[in-house]
């Protein structure tokens, strides 16, 4: 079994969970985080910005201006089989995919066992 | 690639963050999560406070750095010599990664 973990804009969570129930994708996990990416916030830059009056003195201005501030997401996650694992990556990116930074990552991590608490049952086909 | 998630005292985040910024990795997702660990939470009186709040750092990371972001968040989230609380970091493997924006198989 494979746990897709997907790291992604928090607007786009609705047309996530439609695209992967429409291919039979319908158990998952979503929660709120909050993060930041490879690229820098050039602190520098947004601080002359602001004292030029063109970025908004106002809490949004605010945000990127320093460097320990993180962006909100979404943390999404679900667990497949082996083989459909791929299938879900294409399927969450052909939702998010906008072609800007700041769409988000996803990552694959393989999971050993899983359980229903339900009746304590530890089988493949869960999911 | 290693998922590493860093279980922290919220007071030590920022600085965890900027300290791994400064050393080139600055990639990072944190969440707010609730636990207790080995000393069964904290005991008051006669009340035991057992859902500590505590912040979980997630980094993925290739394999040559994990020793690097392991030893960045230790030092800096430990507190004097090392309290009970401090927190835990657990890494596990990660077999893909991609980027949404271009779609390609990369971290």
């Amino acid at each position: 079994m494979k746990e897709i973990i997907a790291i992604i804009r928090a607007n786009k969570v609705n047309a996530t969970k439609r695209i992967l129930m429409e291919n039979r994708f319908p158990a998952f996990t979503c929660r709120s985080c909050v993060g930041r990416g490879k690229k820098n916030v050039d602190t520098e830059l947004v601080a002359a910005l602001m004292a030029a009056g063109e970025l908004p003195q106002n809490i949004i201005g605010e945000h990127f201006t320093e460097a320990s501030r993180l962006i909100a997401k979404r943390f999404f996650t679900l667990i497949t089989s082996d083989e459909l694992a791929d299938k879900a990556v294409r399927l969450i990116i052909e939702a998010n995919q906008t072609g800007n930074p700041g769409d988000g990552k996803i990552f694959v991590c393989p999971i050993e066992e899983s359980y229903r608490v339900r009746d304590g049952e530890a089988a493949d086909e869960i999911f | 690639m290693q998922l590493i998630r860093a279980i922290i005292r919220p007071t030590k985040t920022n600085e965890v963050i900027t300290e791994l910024l400064a050393a080139g990795f600055p990639a990072v997702t944190k969440m707010e999560v609730y636990g207790r660990g080995k000393q069964k939470g904290i005991i008051v009186g006669n009340v035991q406070y057992d859902e500590i709040p505590k912040e979980m750092l997630m980094i993925v990371c290739d394999d040559e750095n994990t020793d690097d972001i392991v030893k960045i968040i230790i030092r800096t989230a430990r507190t004097g010599a090392g309290n009970f609380g401090d927190g835990k970091i657990f890494v596990s493997p990660v077999s893909e990664a991609y980027t949404v924006s271009n779609g390609k198989a990369e971290l």
